[in-house]
């Protein structure tokens, strides 16, 4: 061992508690170095003396352990006696036919609530700058935070072109006219 | 007595149960709400609009707050007055929510409209805003006019979105569509109408369409997988009677994805020339090809004088797809389908040049014969023929 063991480490040692391997390397170096042999010494010999006072028993007068060798008794009867109490009751059921079927169709109806009522997903950016783009419902303009879409008309079947300069259009009829949505890009 | 205690505890745990799953549904529901449409959204008109809002219905709007999202549902209705003196035949409302959607804009047009002077029309605003739950003053969303085209083609309006071009583009095709049929009511009669607009109908269901996404330099969202990207150069077609010819284009392609595609075009009239528009039509692996959309004139001071070349390249990223699966592209072609001349005069091919063309026929009817078509199918030959009287 090229460093010193840490006090740590000498202080297992001096207990006994420390591994195999590490009782071989620490004797090996202990054996060679007096400054850590009188480490573990001094180890070894406040452990004897402290092993010495823990032997020494407080007295506790003897009413005193009566008093809580009685006490232990009176609990353990009490619990033996809950615990007849509980063997005794009827086993509870837990399916419940009646109480399903009404969890089931509240389950039901939120889960259609929020089907109906989420709206679309507000769409990620994916690209740094604002993309313009043709989809089911209309015409997007997006951007990092936000979105601008011109809605197709219900119902109408909308024709769409683009302009590689940066314009999409949708155009559709109704009432005799024709609409024309477009989205730029800036 | 003990039965009835566990059966008690029983129901108190349904009960709990039950009460956690419904607790959030009820503080969802709470937390919707209905718009205060003086707050919500703000009309501008300028002063000397030949347009007067005298309406606006909000019908089912409403804000609804998710997690840490808001989101308006906009189902407006403004109803406005034609003040001025002249027909109407176009506008285009710019819708802008700057603070939530930066980067970009909307706008609404109504279009192959006829309003007499005094009289009342509406515009639907149908859009929804996603925005962080945040408090915040004044309107969400803002509708501004942005231009008016009046039946004599002179145009009002600040023109932000370039509104005057738009709406001149596209009376300029319902002109051209109207005449073809009234010259096909006057030489074939009313069946002969009827044959047209049941083809168009075919036609219009036939039609393939393609799902874009776009962005400004860089990859668009959702592209597939990466794979090699290389150079795809157009393939052109020449409709005679053009102003203007492309020479040679390309993009950088990568599956379903067309970056910054470039054309060169000669212009071959006599006059200059300051909008082109080329049609790009896609081919896919299977040989079907879809008209995936157009390669404009990407500066607006863009001016191609008389013999000149001139290059269009918007800086744009394009991402292709059907019923939400990928188009990859195997192939593209480019026709010119729109010049604007610098004195404001537009070109736009005629019936009989798209017709003579087998590629277009992927292109769709244009809106007015969709229009005229709808018309036909919801109210019969004799609407239709009062229709094309009208104008």
């Amino acid at each position: 061992m090229k460093t010193h063991p840490t006090e740590t480490e000498l202080a297992l040692f001096a207990g006994g508690d420390c591994g195999t391997f590490s009782r071989f390397i620490l004797n090996r170096h202990i054996k060679g170095c007096e400054e850590c042999l009188a480490v573990v010494s001094e180890f070894t010999e406040l452990r004897g003396k402290f092993s010495t006072r823990a032997n020494v028993r407080p007295e506790i007068p003897d009413a005193e352990w009566n008093r809580l060798a009685s006490e232990m008794r009176a609990n353990i009867h009490l619990g033996l006696e809950a615990g007849a109490c509980v063997a005794a009751r009827v086993p509870v059921r837990i399916w419940n036919p009646r109480l399903t079927a009404v969890f089931a169709s509240l389950l039901f109806l939120v889960g259609a609530g929020l089907m109906l009522h989420v709206p679309p997903p507000v769409p990620l950016a994916e690209a740094t700058g604002p993309v313009v783009e043709s989809t089911g419902s209309g015409l997007e303009l997006r951007t990092g935070d936000g979105s601008l879409t011109l809605l197709n008309h219900r119902g109408s079947v909308p024709e769409q072109t683009a302009s590689a300069q940066g314009v999409i259009r949708s155009s559709y009829i109704d009432a005799g006219g024709v609409t024309i949505n477009s989205v730029y890009l800036e | 007595m003990s039965t009835s205690n566990s059966s008690r505890r029983l129901l108190a745990l349904y009960a709990l149960l039950a009460g956690s799953l419904a607790l959030p549904q009820g503080s969802l529901l709470a937390q919707e709400t209905a718009l205060d449409p003086a707050n919500s959204v703000k009309i501008d008109l300028p002063a000397n609009s030949p347009l007067a809002l005298i309406s606006t219905s909000m019908g089912e709007s409403r804000a609804i707050a998710r997690g840490g999202a808001m989101v308006l549902d906009l189902h407006m209705s403004l109803t406005l007055r034609n003040s001025g003196f002249r027909r109407v035949r176009g506008i285009v409302l710019l819708v802008t929510a700057q603070e939530f959607a930066p980067g970009g804009k909307g706008s609404i047009a109504r279009r192959s409209i006829d309003v007499l002077p005094s009289q009342e029309f509406t515009v639907p605003v149908e859009l929804r805003l996603i925005r962080p739950v945040q408090q915040s003053g004044g309107p969400l969303v803002r509708v501004q006019l942005d231009g008016v085209l009046f039946e004599d083609l002179s145009f009002f309006g600040p023109n932000k979105l370039n509104s005057q071009r738009a709406l001149t583009f596209w009376e300029a095709e319902a002109q051209r569509d109207r005449a073809y049929f009234k010259k096909v009511l006057q030489a074939k009669g009313e069946k002969g109408l009827r044959d047209e607009m049941v083809a168009s109908m075919a036609k219009q269901a036939e039609r393939p369409q393609l799902d874009v996404a776009m962005s400004r330099n860089g990859r668009t969202v959702g592209a597939i997988a990466p794979t090699p990207e290389h150079v795809a150069q157009f393939a052109f077609l020449k409709i005679p009677g053009a102003p203007v010819q492309p020479l040679q284009g390309s993009a950088e392609v990568s599956a379903n994805e067309a970056r910054a595609p470039q054309i060169e075009v000669i212009n071959q009239s006599a006059k200059p020339v300051r909008y082109v528009e080329i049609g790009w039509v896609v081919k896919d692996k299977d040989g079907h090809e879809y008209l995936a959309g157009s390669v404009p004139g990407s500066s607006a001071a863009m001016l191609i004088p008389a013999g000149q070349h001139s290059r269009l390249l918007p800086d744009t990223a394009l991402k292709f797809s059907r019923t939400g699966k990928p188009v990859e592209i195997a192939g593209m072609t480019g026709f010119v389908s729109q010049v604007e001349f610098a004195d404001g005069k537009v070109w736009v091919p005629s019936r009989e040049e798209l017709n003579a063309s087998p590629l277009l026929r992927v292109i769709a009817p244009s809106v007015e014969e969709q229009r005229l078509a709808d018309i036909y199918s919801k109210k019969g030959i004799g609407a239709l023929t009062a229709e094309l009287n009208r104008f």
